[in-house]
């Protein structure tokens, strides 16, 4: 009853429009039937353009992979806005949701999509490259912190692009190179396990530049209402 | 009598007049030789670009607090001019670099991080362009304005952060300076040269905005004639109807 009465906080708030955006891609299946082929798609296609040089590719693995999940993320987590008209918006302002809390749903659905398709390629990457595998482990909390960030990134460049004409072509110009440190930081961590030094300054590289789109986001998403 | 408006660009000109002649003068480098001239070119140049992100920035903060047209324009035209110099600052750092360390371009930290502020700054301009509406690209721009930032302290700060090639700072160090004082005076002349070529610039391009602002709201407030106004109707007098 007290719920009813003063409806539910931020976070479910958060959860339950994540929740609505994941239903919508499970019906649409874009994201992991569509999109991530395509990203399997390159790792195929790049041996073909360096040559079949297999000790090559065993370095360069890991590194493609990531590129590819960076360059297929942005394009999974900026199709999000497409579906929003002004009348769904106008809705969920009147049902009282803060601009901040609609972006951190957004970026929640992003991250979980995200993980999704990192676990579509990473076994296509895998299968093609042959990568050195040692300090897998620490891959766990580097496709965590990738998704994440890539997912609040991409939420706020949707946001900043929502209903332009070159929405598509623009939410990466504007994503791509803020999105840099998560890059370094994904391919040194497995870098720095293979020659058994510490991963960690790259992993706190990437909680920083995720707390930094995080904390950016909550602060400027009012602004990004439209009067 | 000289016009008021025109003193400025007068006085910027005289100065990087002055400013170049002082980097003629100056000693050439013990190590690199006459080639250690571009640095009263790059250093101001990447100086600007510093200074003209830190006014969009600032100028971004202003519009969202008090949503004045005036600061989106400067916002606007100081990214621009920011842009145009972060190009000329990667090209004549890699100029310099060719025949200093054998590559137009190497994988170091600070061409890398400006390298990306470019582009940063890029997409900043290429949503301006997006957006017609000019409340939401000043509201749009002025977010990603703020968020963009984030981008300058990584460039100036990535020498000391991660080994690099590039020079370490040389002025803005604790101490004196490590720069020989008949060098450090042509490029600081330099610097204000260069400083008050960007006053110009962001004058006259914040003007231009201003104009342009001006001749779209006339378009809409439907001030024109309506088309079809020109076309007289048939005159039926010889008729007799």
């Amino acid at each position: 009853m007290t719920e009813l009465a003063s409806g539910p906080g931020p976070l479910r708030q958060c959860v339950e429009l994540a929740r609505k955006d994941l239903r919508a891609e499970t019906r649409a299946g874009e994201a992991l039937l569509v999109i991530a082929p395509f990203g399997a798609v390159a790792l195929l296609l790049v041996p073909l353009a360096v040559g079949a040089d297999t000790p090559l590719l065993r370095e360069l693995g890991p590194g493609l992979y990531w590129v590819v999940v960076l360059l297929v993320g942005m394009l999974v987590t900026l199709r999000a806005s497409t579906v929003d008209g002004p009348a769904q918006l106008e809705l969920l302002r009147l049902c009282g949701i803060t601009p901040a809390t609609r972006l951190a749903g957004r970026a929640l659905a992003n991250a979980v999509l995200l993980l999704g398709v990192q676990a579509v390629l990473a076994p296509v990457a895998v299968m093609l490259y042959d990568p050195d595998l040692s300090g897998w482990a620490w891959l766990l909390p580097v496709a965590l912190l990738v998704a994440g960030g890539l997912g609040v990134l991409g939420a706020l460049a949707d946001a900043l692009a929502q209903g332009l004409a070159g929405r598509t072509t623009l939410g990466p110009l504007l994503v791509a190179p803020l999105a840099v440190p998560l890059l370094l930081g994904a391919t040194q961590v497995l870098t720095a396990a293979r020659y058994d030094r510490g991963p960690w300054p790259w992993l706190v590289l990437m909680l920083t530049a995720d707390l930094v789109a995080a904390l950016a986001t909550v602060l400027v998403a009012a602004h990004l209402e439209e009067a | 009598m000289m016009p008021r408006s025109a003193r400025l660009p007068v006085v910027a000109g005289v100065a990087v007049a002055a400013g170049l002649a002082g980097a003629m003068l100056a000693p050439p480098d013990r190590l690199q030789g006459e080639l250690v001239r571009l640095m009263y070119v790059h250093v101001p140049a990447a100086w600007l670009a510093f200074l003209s992100f830190g006014v969009t920035f600032v100028a971004s903060v202003a519009w969202l607090w008090r949503r004045r047209p005036g600061a989106d324009r400067i916002a606007a035209a100081s990214a621009e001019i920011g842009v145009f110099f972060t190009g000329l600052a990667i090209a004549l750092g890699s100029i310099w670099g060719k025949p200093t360390w054998g590559v137009w371009w190497t994988w170091d930290p600070r061409l890398v991080t400006t390298a990306l502020m470019f582009f940063v700054y890029l997409g900043y301009l290429a949503l301006r362009r997006a957006t017609v509406d000019p409340l939401s690209r000043a509201r749009r721009s002025a977010v990603f304005g703020v968020v963009a930032f984030v981008q300058v302290p990584i460039v100036h700060l990535s020498v000391l952060w991660w080994r690099t090639l590039h020079q370490p700072p040389t002025v803005l160090q604790p101490g004196d300076p490590t720069i020989d004082h008949s060098m450090l005076a042509a490029l600081l002349g330099n610097l204000a040269a260069f400083t008050l070529v960007f006053a110009v610039l962001l004058r006259e391009r914040i003007r231009l905005a201003a104009d342009e602002d001006a001749a779209d709201a006339a378009q809409h407030t439907g001030d024109r004639g309506l088309a079809g106004d020109a076309v007289a109707a048939p005159r039926m007098e010889d008729s007799g109807v």
